[in-house]
């Protein structure tokens, strides 16, 4: 009786249900921002002349106050943000120890400097393939429960590692101190990373150092931007969603999970070691809980379940923490009336405020601010897809 | 397609296909207890390859334990699950998935951001993939294995003209549509429909009982629905399994169980059977 079995061959094919391609201008814009090398070329020209605008630029830059190694700084905190985010934003899960990671790394990449190879890559793959390890156990232990527990848990395993680092492990770290005497030897053994590019790209981005670190968040917002687009992107979705139907649609939501733990917490390891790289040194705080809460704010500050706003976070987050807390006197830009002395003391206050600030004027982050402001503009173009 | 809701061409077909067919689920002796109460009282069915069996009962009578002892979601206190003779009560829920058996929930469980094409790939992902992969460098465009399944499923259950909308968006209908959808998506050998009509207004009841008939025919799925509508349950079941306080009080052919006394008792005159 039963003339057919499967529902693959014999239904019907689809006619035509995918999205209907309207031919408006903003459609066809819509289309070409969302294909991969369009995403990856753009990241990559704004990390080109990001340096420039930032400490450069005639008129901006002075009105920023930024500077170069700011610069290099606020890219390494972003693929540690970006990171984050696969877990918070897209899985649904609030790791309070990713210090863990970014600190294990940081620590992992300096003691093969000192130890075996200070070589540039040689850190970042030990301090990666480091955090990577310590995610899969760490993760393997913590995602044993749910919720709350799993956040208190992760805090509980990365205080643990800070205590350990302090004094036991001390003759390993450098305790208290941290680990010094990290001299980063050139970038394939030629090119010092201290060292201003040649020419232009001397004026554009500055020094070895931000185009080493720089090349390597423009491969960690690809890899993110790929792993979104493959099926785990959706089944961590899903997951935040309505974890029970994962499960019960047939797919083993414990791996996904640990997969998604060890991939934000490789994302860490890759921008710890950047971090040591960077500052030839790794500080005991590294470890300490409040990192692991600065690169939530940061998150929740540029917008979660986005794969940008993450970036601005923790450009906007680092930008007060180290321009605005030098700032002496707050005056009127181009006078010289003061408004508020000692203001730069402020910051974390002036931070708090931020945070407020944009968390109520729009709750999905500055990123998501951006979005609905697009969602209008594409509204009164008259593209709207829906 | 061509499904033609006349009775009489089941009721002769079906039964035969079922008594030849092998035993597909088979619950030995399962009991539940949650502290003192007895949900589940030594029960101990079977269920055929092609079979349609309904399982009916007053509120609180452990029908949806029953259930969700088969998909894992509980554990028993006693007693073994066999499905294609292999014993099941020692599995996580999505390898019992795997093994076939799919699972429709009693409220819409979906996944309210994602779009509805996006419901379905997930369940297809499952299905065609299995319950992990490797792939997280590999483009979801490159799965059409994947998109196919879930545009066939989407077809299916009528959504496809809503494939891009949130699936959050979907009126309550639909929803259980959509959720309807994601249980077949994962391809099962067996089906199990904890109340697909609750909550629906009679327009969309009518409809979901018309999209489980042309399952029944053109899939020819094997199906445990629970079910508070009478009329529902005589149309669609081959054979009917009735619960009390946990226990199995008769089972039979809906002829056989409108005629028995012991379910009217149950029922207490409650249900014009
Ligand atoms: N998690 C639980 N903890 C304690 N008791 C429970 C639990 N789940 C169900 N019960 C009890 O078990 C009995 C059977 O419940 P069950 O939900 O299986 O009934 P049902 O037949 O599905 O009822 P309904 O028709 O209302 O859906 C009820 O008395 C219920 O209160
Ligand atoms: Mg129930």
């Amino acid at each position: 009786m039963s003339d057919r079995n499967t529902t693959g061959e014999s239904s019907t094919k689809s006619d035509g249900g995918t999205v209907i391609a309207d031919n408006t201008l903003v459609a066809r814009w819509e289309e070409i921002r969302e294909r991969e090398a369009t995403v990856v070329g753009v990241t990559a020209i704004c990390v080109a002349i990001f340096p420039w605008l930032f400490s450069r630029a005639p008129v901006i830059s002075d009105v920023l106050l930024g500077y170069q190694s700011l610069a290099t700084l606020i890219l390494i905190w972003g693929i540690f943000a970006v990171g984050f985010d696969l877990l918070l934003g897209y899985t649904g899960l609030l790791s309070f120890g990713h210090a863990a990671f970014w600190g294990g790394a940081a620590y992992a990449a300096g003691i093969v400097a000192n130890t075996v190879s200070a070589d540039p890559i040689v850190m970042v793959v030990a301090g990666t393939a480091f955090a990577v390890l310590l995610a899969w156990v760490l993760g393997f232990l913590s995602l044993r429960r749910g919720g709350i527990y799993f956040s208190i848990l992760t805090l509980a395993f990365a205080q643990m590692l800070y205590y350990m680092s302090a004094a036991p492990l001390a003759f390993l770290t450098g305790g208290e101190n941290g680990l010094t005497g990290i001299s980063v030897t050139p970038l394939f053994g030629v090119f010092h990373l201290e060292s201003d590019l040649p020419s232009v790209a001397g004026t554009l981005i500055g020094n070895w150092m931000y185009l080493f670190v720089g090349v390597i968040a423009v491969l960690s917002v690809a890899a993110a931007y790929r792993i979104l687009n493959s099926p785990y992107g959706m089944v961590f979705r899903a997951i935040r969603e309505n974890e029970q139907r994962a499960e019960f649609v047939g797919l083993n939501v414990w791996r996904y999970k640990l997969m998604a733990f060890i991939i934000s917490g490789a994302f860490a390891g890759i921008a710890g070691s950047l971090f040591t790289i960077h500052g030839s040194y790794v500080p005991l705080q590294s470890l300490y809980w409040t990192e692991s809460g600065e690169i939530v704010i940061m998150t929740v500050l540029g917008g979660t379940a986005s794969l940008f706003g993450p970036i601005l976070g923790a450009g906007l987050y680092l930008y007060v923490e180290n321009i605005v807390s030098g700032v002496q006197q707050l005056t009127i830009p181009f006078t010289d009336i003061v408004l508020i002395n000692d203001f730069g003391t402020y910051w974390h206050l002036l931070l708090g405020l931020v945070f407020l600030v944009v968390i109520w004027v729009a709750p999905r982050g500055i990123w998501g601010a951006v979005s609905d402001l697009r969602a209008l503009v594409r509204r009164l173009a008259g593209g709207d897809r829906r | 397609m061509s499904s033609d809701p006349d009775a009489p061409s089941d009721a002769t077909s079906t039964p035969d296909a079922s008594r030849s067919g092998e035993t597909l689920l088979e619950t030995r002796g399962l009991v539940k207890e949650f502290g003192g109460l007895v949900a589940t009282d030594d029960v101990s069915i079977d269920v055929k390859r092609g079979e349609r069996v309904s399982i009916i009962g007053p509120n609180g009578a452990g029908k949806s334990t029953l259930i969700n002892l088969i998909t894992r979601r509980l554990e028993p206190t006693r007693g073994d699950i066999l499905f294609k003779g292999e014993s099941i009560v020692q599995m996580e829920p999505h390898q019992v998935v795997q093994r076939g058996i799919s699972k429709s929930f009693q409220t819409a469980s979906i996944f309210p951001d994602l779009t509805v094409m996006e419901n379905a790939q997930i369940a297809a992902l499952a299905a065609e993939h299995g319950e992990f992969g490797f792939n997280f460098l590999t483009h979801r465009d490159k799965l059409t294995d994947v998109h196919e399944l879930a545009e066939d499923t989407l077809e299916a259950v009528g959504l496809l003209d809503r494939a891009h909308n949130d699936a959050e968006d979907l009126p309550y209908g639909d929803k259980r549509r959509l959720e309807i959808g994601i249980a077949l998506a994962a391809e099962p050998d067996l089906l199990l429909m904890d109340e697909p009509t609750a909550g629906m207004s009679p327009e969309e009841t009518q409809a979901t009982v018309d999209l489980i008939e042309e399952v029944k025919e053109e899939m020819g799925l094997t199906f445990v629905l629970v079910e508070h509508d009478m009329e529902i349950v005589f149309s669609i079941s081959d054979r009917i399994v009735v619960l009390n306080r946990g226990g199995v009080i008769a089972e039979g052919t809906p002829e056989e169980i409108r005629g028995d006394p012991a379910v009217q008792e149950a029922y207490l005159g409650g249900v014009e059977l």
